[in-house]
C-alpha cells in the first residue's frame, strides 16, 4: 500500500472535491441519503470516478457513498434527534469532512455473513464490541467504521446489529491489507479488543443488521455495475484507438477482422449490461430489489473480467507496464468477489428462476 | 385468514410451496432459509410500508404463512396507532 499518510490526504481531497461540487449530495433524493438514491445521478458519478480517479479510491467513495451513508442516515432518522451523534456524523460525512468504513465481513466466509463471530455486548449503559474485521475499504483512513456485529447467539436473521465505532476509540487497531492492487482505498484490517462505546453508537435498530445490510448492499451492487459498465466502455474506447494507431494503414490493426470480431464481442457484453442497467437500476434504487441487485452485478462481474481481460490481450506487451490494463485485469477480479461473490449471485438469481421465466406460480 | 395479496408475495418467494397457501403452511418445509428470509422480509416492508420490530425477527414470527402474517398485520396495525413501536429505535 502506498503510503497511509498520502493516501489519507488524497481520500480528504476527494471527498471534498465530491462534496464541494455538490456531486455527493446530488446522489441522494433530496440530497438526504435517508430518501435512497438516484439512479441517473449513480451513473453519471461512477462514469466521472471512472475517467478521473484510481480503482482504489472508487473503491473508497463506492462502499461509502452507497451503501455506509444510506445506511447511517437512515438509522439517523429513526432516532429522530438532529443533534444525535449519528445525525452529526452524517451531516460531516456529506460535507466531505468524514470517511466512514463498512465492516461487515469478518475473519470468516464473508459469502457467509451469518456466521460472522465479531460481538456485540448491549448493557444499558454501554456497547462493548470484540472481533475483527478483514478486507474493509476505508479503513486505513476512516473516521468511523460502521461495524456488523452479533448480539445474538444464533444465526437467525435476528442476531445482529450495526455499531458505530471511531477509529480512534481504545482497543481499536487498524492495519493495512497486504496488497499492491487497490492503492487509494485505504483496505484494512480492523481489530476490536473490548471497545466500549455510549449507547447512542448503535447504527440501527437492535436487530436488524442482515436486514439493513441486504437492503443497502443492493445498491453497491448496482454502483459496481455502472462503474464496471463505464470502465468497459473506456477500456474498449482506448483499446480501438490503439489498434488503430499500430500498423500498416490507415486502420493499423483495427483493419483485422479477428481483432473487430474479439472487439464486437465485449460490445455485445457492455451493451447487454448496459441495458440491463437502464432496465432495473430504478428497481434497485427505489425498493432495493435483490433479484435485480444480483443479476446487475453477476452480469457486471463476468462482462468486466470478459471485456478487460480481451482488452488487456488486444494491447499486447503495452498492458504489461505499470499501471497497464494487465494491472486492471487484477483489479477487476473484485467484481465477482467484493460486495457479494459471483456464487452468491447465482444462487439468489436460481432462487427468482419462475419469477424470471414468467412462469404461472 | 391472510390476505390474498400476502399469498402471493408468498408465492412469489417460495416457489416450492404447496397451493394455495393457508395459514398453515409450514415456511421452511416450503424452502424458506436465513437468506430467503431477509429477501422476503425485505419485500414484505416495502409491500406493506413496514419495517419489522426487533422482537419480531425470530423463528417463530417464520415458523408458518399464518405466524407470518399475523407479524406483518399486528406491525401494520401498530405503526398506524399513535403508540405504535413501527419506527421505534432499538
Ligand atoms: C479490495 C477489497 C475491498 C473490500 N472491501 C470491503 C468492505 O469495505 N467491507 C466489507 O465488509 N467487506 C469488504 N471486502 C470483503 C468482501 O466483501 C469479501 O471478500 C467477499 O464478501 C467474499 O468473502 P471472502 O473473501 O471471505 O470469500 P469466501 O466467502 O471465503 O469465499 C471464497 C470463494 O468461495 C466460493 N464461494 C463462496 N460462497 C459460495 C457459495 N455460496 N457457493 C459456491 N461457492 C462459493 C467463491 O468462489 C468465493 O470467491 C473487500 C474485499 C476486497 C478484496
Amino acid at each position: 500500500m502506498a503510503d497511509l499518510l498520502l493516501e489519507t490526504a488524497r481520500a480528504d481531497a476527494l471527498w471534498e472535491r465530491l462534496a464541494g461540487s455538490g456531486r455527493l449530495r446530488g446522489l441522494y433524493r433530496d440530497g438526504d441519503p435517508a430518501q435512497g438514491l438516484d439512479a441517473a445521478a449513480l451513473r453519471a458519478l461512477f462514469t466521472e470516478l471512472d475517467a478521473e480517479e484510481t480503482v482504489g479510491a472508487t473503491l473508497g467513495v463506492c462502499v461509502q457513498s452507497t451503501t455506509a451513508l444510506p445506511l447511517l442516515a437512515a438509522a439517523a432518522r429513526r432516532a429522530g434527534d438532529p443533534a444525535h451523534p449519528l445525525a452529526e456524523l452524517v451531516r460531516d460525512a456529506l460535507a466531505g469532512r468524514r470517511t466512514i468504513g463498512l465492516a461487515a465481513t469478518d475473519v470468516t466466509p464473508g459469502s457467509d455473513l451469518a456466521a460472522l463471530t465479531t460481538t456485540v455486548t448491549l448493557a444499558e449503559d454501554r456497547l462493548t464490541v470484540t472481533g475483527r474485521k478483514e478486507w474493509i475499504a476505508n479503513a486505513g483512513f476512516a473516521s468511523h467504521l460502521l461495524v456488523l456485529a452479533r448480539h445474538g447467539r444464533g444465526r437467525g436473521i435476528g442476531d445482529f446489529t450495526w455499531v458505530v465505532v471511531p477509529a480512534d476509540a481504545p482497543g481499536v487497531t487498524v492495519e493495512a491489507a497486504d496488497t499492491p492492487l487497490f492503492d487509494g482505498s485505504g483496505t484494512g484490517h480492523a481489530s476490536f479488543r473490548e471497545v466500549t462505546l455510549p449507547p447512542d453508537h448503535l447504527g440501527g435498530a437492535v436487530g436488524r443488521g442482515l436486514i439493513d445490510f441486504s437492503r443497502h448492499i443492493a445498491v453497491e451492487r448496482l454502483a459496481s455495475a455502472a462503474w464496471g459498465h463505464a470502465m468497459c466502455r473506456r477500456v474498449l474506447r482506448e483499446t480501438v484507438a490503439y489498434l488503430r494507431g499500430r500498423g500498416e494503414g490507415p486502420a493499423g490493426l483495427w483493419a483485422r477482422e479477428e481483432v473487430r470480431r474479439r472487439v464486437a464481442e465485449c460490445l455485445t457484453a457492455t451493451a447487454g449490461l448496459g441495458a440491463l442497467i437502464d432496465a432495473h437500476a430504478d428497481a434497485v434504487t427505489g425498493r432495493h430489489d435483490q433479484l435485480a441487485a444480483a443479476l446487475l452485478k453477476a452480469s457486471a462481474a463476468r462482462t468486466v473480467e470478459q471485456v478487460v481481460a480481451v482488452a488487456a490481450h488486444l494491447q499486447g506487451a503495452r498492458a504489461f507496464a505499470a499501471g497497464g490494463l494487465q494491472t486492471l485485469r487484477a483489479q477487476a477480479g473484485l467484481w465477482s468477489v467484493g460486495g457479494g461473490t459471483y456464487e452468491v449471485m447465482l444462487s439468489t438469481i436460481a432462487d427468482h428462476t419462475d419469477r424470471l421465466l414468467d412462469a404461472p406460480a | 385468514m391472510i390476505e390474498q395479496g400476502f399469498a402471493d408475495l408468498l408465492a412469489d418467494h417460495l416457489p416450492e410451496a404447496p397451493r394455495p397457501i393457508t395459514e398453515q403452511v409450514r415456511l421452511r418445509d416450503a424452502g424458506l432459509d436465513s437468506v430467503h428470509s431477509i429477501d422476503l422480509l425485505l419485500a414484505i416492508e416495502d409491500a406493506y410500508g413496514i419495517e419489522f420490530p426487533a422482537h419480531l425477527l425470530n423463528d417463530e414470527t417464520f415458523d408458518t404463512a399464518g405466524s407470518l402474517w399475523a407479524a406483518v398485520d399486528g406491525t401494520v396495525r401498530g405503526a398506524a396507532s399513535p403508540a405504535g413501536n413501527g419506527g421505534r429505535y432499538g
